[in-house]
């Protein structure tokens, strides 16, 4: 949604990922971008040039942090130690919201660094959105849930990904990131359509979307997020902002990164999209 | 033991994981053998859907493939002076035993390194014939992680201690100053390394693939017959080593175990062979310069007295 309590009643118009190889040129250019989205665990350190050049950026331009290892899904609970680290980020950024993945990724400890599938289950159901809570209570800032990409479906699953997805979201009461490069992924890794999932989702918890590019295999499409975004994915967007409205959009480039102009330039044809647009150029 | 199909998320996390982080087979494709030496396509035909082009096996090694290439591709980048020390096959057998071993306990790969010492010490055969340079390698490797971004205190100013008598006064370091004794001149190879022009490829992006850079050629120095005393610190948010006289190093090593600072001199003098005016001149050099590096601080929670 254009501005709603899933994002702080903000209207963020279209931002990029903020990417090491950019910091020279947008420290010295200054070029105009709406927002930076930050890398939440890339700026959980406690000093160094990282945060040095994280204060910089607070400066001039608005950020919205966006974490990889919350792993809501886990079916232990959340690592208080990690969420001291993270709320200490939160009020640094001064983040409108903050999102990261509905996905597990760590068991007893050890982590896999991967956003790994959920069981489309009650149990996980429950599990994940009492997770959610506890963060967003801890955290004292909005959360909005990314649907991932996925190579894998169980058998012990119980309802589609977006029954999960908005039931999650409903238990929680939270925001939903809705990746529409994923929802492409997965709708061909697994054989379903991709509108009716956007058609599914609850409208009005849509706090931000990402688009991206991915790497087509053989057997198999991985979110790769090293190409520009592909034409099924833009379509899908278009559905996807007729369904919420004008939504704060992000594009994700994280491998084989291109120069800022090229990033930026390929981020801004989600104008096209927008209705009443007023975009940073 | 055969698992059961996991009816839990739990159960279904746990068993998931422990496919996930088994080693690649040499062809780094999922190992064909489940740990109770039944076939893993069963076991994973027990919890993973097929679709009409991958079987449930297929689908499940897409996560084995992917955990393998996004550890071993930050442990090769964190890791770069070890694997031209070791060369590209035994770097890669060491990378695997410890990740086997030792995997990440830590939300962030920053920390992914920081067992390995310890795992190099019990595991000396896999760095043999290089072990004891590879030690100090990884020593030096990691105190750079520690460099980068660890935490910065205030730095100490002297009208913080000018009153104080050297008998009471206690000091401390910045945490991101990590004092090392070595046996090899690590510094100066990880120098060679970055003039070969070894770069960085960071990627932010949650699918990886297998191909790292490979390198010709190893790193290869002699153990030196006095040890070298390194600072490993951060100036100006850069990483730098600075080599320092043994006194000096005892000096730091004693300061920062939180003796008084005339404990400390007496201890970093006690094997000197300087006469006493002249190491006495050398440590007021030394300390005007940690001073302006700001690597000396107040001792944590206590007032210097």
């Amino acid at each position: 949604m254009p501005s709603s309590r899933f994002n702080a009643f903000t209207d963020y118009g279209i931002g990029i990922g903020l990417r090491i190889p950019h910091y020279q040129h947008i420290l010295e250019k200054k070029p105009v971008v709406d927002w930076f989205e930050i890398i939440s665990e890339n700026y959980m350190v406690d000093a160094g040039r990282p945060l040095h050049v994280l204060d910089q950026i607070l400066e001039q331009y608005r950020v919205v942090q966006h974490g990889v290892s919350l792993y809501f899904g886990n079916a232990d609970r959340p690592n208080r130690d990690h969420l001291r680290k993270l709320k200490r980020l939160v009020k640094r950024t001064g983040t409108p919201w903050l999102s990261d993945h509905l996905c597990w990724g760590s068991v007893d400890g050890r982590y896999t660094h991967d956003l790994l599938p959920m069981p489309y289950t009650w149990e996980a159901v429950e599990t994940t959105a009492a997770n959610i809570r506890e963060v967003r209570d801890f955290l004292e800032v909005p959360l909005a849930v990314e649907n991932v990409s996925s190579y894998a479906e169980f058998h012990m699953s119980e309802m589609s990904e977006w029954e999960f997805l908005n039931e999650v979201v409903e238990r929680a009461d939270c925001g939903i990131l809705l990746d529409v490069n994923n929802i492409y992924v997965s709708s061909k890794n697994h054989g379903f359509d991709p509108q009716r999932y956007i058609d599914a989702v609850p409208a009005d918890r849509v706090a931000q979307i990402h688009v991206a590019g991915h790497s087509k295999f053989e057997k198999y499409i991985l979110d790769t997020h090293d190409h520009p975004v592909l034409d099924p994915v833009w379509k899908l967007y278009g559905r996807a902002i007729a369904r919420v409205g004008r939504t704060a959009t992000l594009l994700e480039w994280d491998d084989r990164i291109p120069s800022f102009d090229d990033v930026h330039r390929e981020a801004l044809k989600a104008s096209h999209f927008l209705p009443h647009e007023a975009v940073a150029a | 033991m055969k698992p059961s199909p996991p009816s839990r998320l739990v159960d279904l996390q746990a068993l998931m994981a422990r496919a996930v982080m088994r080693p690649l087979r040499s062809d780094e494709g999922m190992q064909r053998e489940w740990m109770d030496g039944s076939a893993t396509a069963k076991v994973a035909e027990q919890f993973i859907k097929p679709n009409d082009r991958l079987d449930s096996f297929q689908r499940l090694e897409i996560y084995n493939q992917q955990y393998w290439w996004r550890l071993l591709g930050n442990f090769a980048e964190d890791f770069r002076g070890l694997r031209a020390v070791l060369g590209d096959a035994q770097f890669d057998k060491l990378a695997v035993a410890y990740l086997e071993n030792c995997g990440s306990s830590s939300w962030t790969l920053r920390n992914l390194g920081n067992r390995l010492e310890q795992f190099v010490r019990e595991r000396p055969e896999l760095a043999a014939p290089h072990t004891s340079l590879v030690i100090d390698m990884v020593r030096v490797e990691w105190a750079r992680t520690i460099a980068f971004d660890e935490a910065e205190k205030q730095p100490l100013l002297p009208e913080d201690v000018r009153d104080i008598p050297p008998q009471l006064l206690r000091l401390g370091l910045q945490p991101y100053l990590v004092l090392l004794e070595l046996r090899h001149p690590v510094d100066k190879l990880l120098g060679k390394l970055k003039r070969q022009g070894e770069i960085e490829t960071a990627s932010l992006s949650n699918a990886v693939s297998s191909g790292r850079p490979r390198r010709r050629g190893r790193l290869a120095a002699r153990p030196q017959t006095k040890p070298i005393y390194l600072a490993v610190h951060r100036q100006n948010f850069s990483v730098y080593y600075k080599r320092l006289e043994a006194e000096a190093y005892r000096l730091l090593c004693a300061v920062r175990a939180g003796v008084s600072l005339e404990h400390a001199c007496v201890v970093a003098c006690e094997a000197t062979i300087d006469a006493p005016e002249v190491i006495a001149c050398k440590m007021k050099s030394w300390f005007a310069e940690w001073m302006s590096f700001g690597w000396l601080t107040k001792p944590a929670g206590v007032d210097p007295r």
